[in-house]
């Protein structure tokens, strides 16, 4: 079975340049997807087709990049019109860009969904792409779509095809159960890793989504923890008993930083995430904690207390060069490095309560993105341009709501119950 | 069978409880304190002697105040004498802290109040040191010492 090899036109980086610099939304046409299948398994495949081509749709419209054209089903387009458009048609609709392809039945029972980008002013392919997906996984297929369309005009990874980890909480005071649960990036496939029988805090995703690192209280104290999804199984990052928490993976997921308490002292150490003597990085008095690492795994900002207030501090990933980023006035925490290195989110406390924000990783830039005044916890969409975080509304309850950096209002997500600590992954293989 | 369940419940509710159930109260008549035993009359007691089993501390703030240390030197007064009981110090994060902070604050207080209780003589195996950090919420700041 053939699989169709990835191209991006060199052509199009002064495009996808050009388009980075202007705000300006791309109009994008989403026609139904075809398939090259006939008969009775044709019009399935047609019809998948078509639920393919709804969330591509839904995807595209959640950025702040892209405006997809409402697609229509009666919109008839044949398999041939996949590799050669009829690009006169979208002009004149309306569309600067287009994204079709096929679905297509395999003998061995699973899918193949084709994906074509095309420049509609240009009239030229911007990139195509073979996904090979089991016919129940066609909902990661279209995920898969929308981010190669979505980084084909805008240049930075798409956030579809990812994962999100939260606290999800429900009950009232201390019989409040907290239990951490996965879902896709849009909600869908939601499930519970944990069994609510411990307090849970802060999972954060291994890059590739196969792991978390949490904080359990299953022992009567915080400690980190690492959960395999596959598997179930779950064990203690660190033998000792000592007080742990506030677990990042590194970005290729082989260690993870954390903070661990010695007397009084809470500092950062490392350990490989398959075990190991943990490398003490930190070793002043007061608070450090909140590690996360830079996109090259070569530095990690947190905050330390070790001036008299909370502010960001930036490390080599050995725990040398320490030095402060945040001069900003108020306290400076949960810093959260960007998957493309240039921004680090923070939650900035004040006297009217916590917003979110981003700074340059050299200490400039800084910008306010939320109006709090319970907000907390940022963690970036592998695209680099938006953010998920909780917030706590008037009524005391927690949610989740995405931001994006171009200044829009934050957008609340529906989640089943209350949700606290989410943490997005990058985007899966 | 189920009259005997309810019969030996009552014994540990307090006067308001009662007054709910008045069909029951005539036929069990209860004694107006209620009787505590095992770790229940521990708890009371060293609450009772030591002046209370929370020490507050101040807002952003790590280091034992003078009414803490009352309490704290009365608590490890109790301790000593009682060399069989094991205890958790319980330390708490500020509320409007951001999570990780509050946890690393509130361990800071738990081993605070700890390093006093044994300055003050008790022995660190009779102490074990746990933090809640902004999780329980209304009892920001405290450190609490409980018989366990």
């Amino acid at each position: 079975m053939k699989r169709l090899i990835p191209i991006v036109l060199l052509g199009f980086a002064t495009a996808a340049g050009a388009q980075s610099a202007m705000p300006a939304v791309t109009v994008i046409a989403v026609p139904p997807l075809t398939s090259p299948d006939s008969g009775d398994r044709g019009n399935e495949m047609l019809a998948l087709g078509w639920q393919v081509t709804q969330l591509i749709e839904t995807d595209l419209r959640q950025t702040a990049e892209l405006m997809p054209l409402r697609p229509n089903r009666d919109d008839y387009y044949s398999y041939p019109e996949v590799t050669a458009p009829t690009f006169s048609k979208w002009r004149s609709a309306g569309a600067k860009a287009l994204v079709t392809g096929f679905v297509q039945s395999r003998s061995d029972g699973r899918l193949t969904v084709g994906c074509y980008v095309y420049d509609v002013h240009k009239g030229r392919e911007l990139a195509r792409k073979g996904f090979i997906v089991g016919s129940g996984d066609w909902r990661r297929a279209a995920h898969k779509c929308s981010g190669l369309a979505y980084t084909a005009i805008t240049g930075a990874p798409g956030m579809f095809d990812t994962k999100i980890a939260y606290v999800a909480e429900s009950g009232v005071g201390d019989g409040r159960m907290r239990r951490i649960a996965v879902m896709d990036s849009d909600g869908y496939n939601h499930r519970y890793v944990t069994d609510g029988g411990a307090m849970v805090l802060t999972p954060d995703l291994a890059p590739k989504g196969s792991q978390i690192a949490f904080v359990s209280f299953a022992d009567g104290k915080p400690n980190v923890r690492l959960l395999d999804l596959e598997s179930g199984r779950e064990r203690p990052l660190m033998s000792s008993d000592a007080i742990s928490f506030a677990p990042r993976f590194s970005p290729d997921g082989s260690r993870i930083a954390f903070s661990m308490m010695t007397g009084p002292n809470s500092d950062i150490y490392m350990v490989g995430s398959g075990g190991g003597p943990a490398q003490r990085l930190t070793t002043s008095p007061g608070v450090d904690t909140g590690p996360s690492f830079s996109p090259d795994g070569s530095r990690i900002v947190f905050e330390s207390d070790r001036g008299g207030s909370q502010q960001l501090y930036v490390m080599n990933a050995d725990g040398s060069g320490q030095r402060r980023i945040s001069f900003g006035g108020g306290w400076y925490g949960a810093p959260e490095w960007s998957p493309d290195g240039e921004w680090i989110a923070f939650t900035r406390r004040g006297q009217d309560g916590r917003r979110i924000g981003i700074v340059k990783s050299d200490g400039t830039g800084e910008r306010t993105l939320t109006n709090g005044p319970g907000d907390e916890g940022a963690s970036w969409a592998a695209s680099s341009r938006e953010l998920i975080f909780q917030r706590i509304g008037a009524g005391g309850r927690s949610t989740l709501y995405r931001v994006t950096l171009d200044g829009s209002e934050p957008r609340q997500m529906t989640i089943p119950q209350d949700g606290s600590d989410p943490d997005w992954s990058g985007v899966l293989d | 069978m189920r009259k005997a369940i309810l019969l030996a419940a009552l014994l540990t509710l307090d006067a308001a409880a009662q007054a709910q159930l008045p069909g029951l109260r005539r036929r069990a008549p209860v004694p107006a304190q209620p009787v505590l035993q095992g770790i229940d009359a521990l708890r009371a007691e060293f609450a009772a002697q030591s002046g209370g089993t929370t020490v507050y501390f101040g807002a952003e703030n790590v280091g034992l105040t003078v009414p803490a240390r009352t309490v704290l030197t009365a608590q490890a007064a109790w301790l000593r004498r009682h060399p069989e009981v094991v205890v958790r110090v319980e330390g708490y994060g500020d509320s409007g802290d951001t999570r990780d902070h509050a946890l690393a604050v509130g361990a800071r207080r738990a081993e605070e109040a700890r390093s006093y209780l044994v300055l003050m003589g008790v022995p660190a195996a009779q102490l074990s040191v746990t933090s809640w950090g902004k999780e329980r919420p209304g009892l920001g700041r405290a450190v609490t010492v409980l018989v366990r």
